[in-house]
């Protein structure tokens, strides 16, 4: 009779393992990027062909104003750029228990010269008055801060402190 | 008398049997967490700075449009024209309708290159968009 050959054990070494799955990891480690895109969103409007007026009353209305020495002109009064955000708070804020219709438009409209950093603090400083008169409003009632609040809550603020900016075209623009 | 000197004699191993398992969770963790693709930039440009920032939820919903301090525009990972804008950008709208495209525009440009990339966008019907800056603290 043929004496069967011994089987060696199969087995596969797993010592090592964890120092792949270490050499891996540090690799993963090292090409991940964990900055989240951070900046101030906007939606567009859209484009209609046949545009419509509407006459808005100038109590609803802000104008703010950029030229391209980077003045800023509110409602005919020339500002420093980091005083939009006073001069905006208290006229948003009162409009608080009004309806819908009738909430604070602000309108930013530039000069095609203006430089673009001017018109960015500009704009953070329109969306900054929005978001503490948010944050006033929220805290007033639910006595937390806008985002602390659940998303029920959030939408009610929203409805209450609408975020309306409206981005007028540049003069030449316009034909 | 001497004193003999007591010794505990439990073992002092760390069980590293599930260390594997470990690693594997993390590695998990951040093979998925990473983005791959990198894009080469190839404009120069300094984003400007604000305070009223709000984070973008989604990285994948994110499409760049980069101006740089000369005015050269770059969408993916090349240069284009003006003209091409609406184009490319109408393409992404159709394969990812909920895009965000987010400007990444020098700070010394001016409005007007600015509203003619908008104008161009408004017509690609991409509406979202975010003005990338930094936080200013």
């Amino acid at each position: 009779m043929i004496k069967k050959k011994k089987i060696p054990e199969a087995t596969i070494p797993t010592a090592s393992m964890a120092d792949i799955s270490f050499l891996l990891l540090l690799f993963f480690l090292v090409s991940t990027v964990m900055d989240v895109d951070t900046g101030l969103g906007l939606t567009l409007p859209e484009i209609v062909e046949d545009q419509i007026e509407v006459k808005i009353p100038p109590d609803r209305m802000a104008n703010v104003l950029v030229n391209e020495n980077g003045d800023v002109l509110i409602d005919g009064n020339v500002i420093p750029v980091f005083q939009i955000k006073d001069m905006l708070k208290s006229r948003i804020a009162s409009k608080n228990n009004l309806p819908k219709s009738k909430k604070m438009i602000v309108s930013l409209k530039t000069d095609r010269k203006t430089i673009y950093n001017v018109y960015i603090s500009a704009l953070d400083q329109i969306k900054l008055a929005y978001f503490e008169v948010r944050n006033e409003f929220s805290n007033g009632k639910y006595g937390k801060k806008f985002n602390d609040l659940n998303g029920e809550q959030q939408a009610d603020v929203k409805e209450v402190v609408p975020i309306i900016i409206s981005i007028a075209e540049p003069e030449s623009v316009k034909k | 008398m001497q004193f003999v000197k007591k010794r505990a004699n439990t073992k002092t191993e760390i069980p590293t049997a599930s260390m594997p398992d470990i690693i594997f969770m993390l590695l998990m963790f951040f093979m998925t967490v990473t983005t791959m693709r990198e894009v080469d930039v190839l404009v120069d440009f300094k984003l400007p700075e604000a305070k009223a920032i709000e984070k973008i939820e989604s990285k994948r919903l994110v499409s760049y449009i980069w101006v740089g301090k000369d005015k050269r525009m770059q969408i993916n990972d090349s240069l284009v024209k003006m003209e091409e804008i609406e184009n490319i950008m109408f393409k992404k709208k159709e394969s990812l309708p909920e895009v965000i495209v987010s400007l990444r525009v020098d700070q010394g440009s001016d409005m007007g290159f600015v509203t003619d990339i908008q104008q161009e966008l408004r017509k690609a019907y991409c509406l979202r968009i975010n003005y990338s800056t930094n936080v200013k603290i």
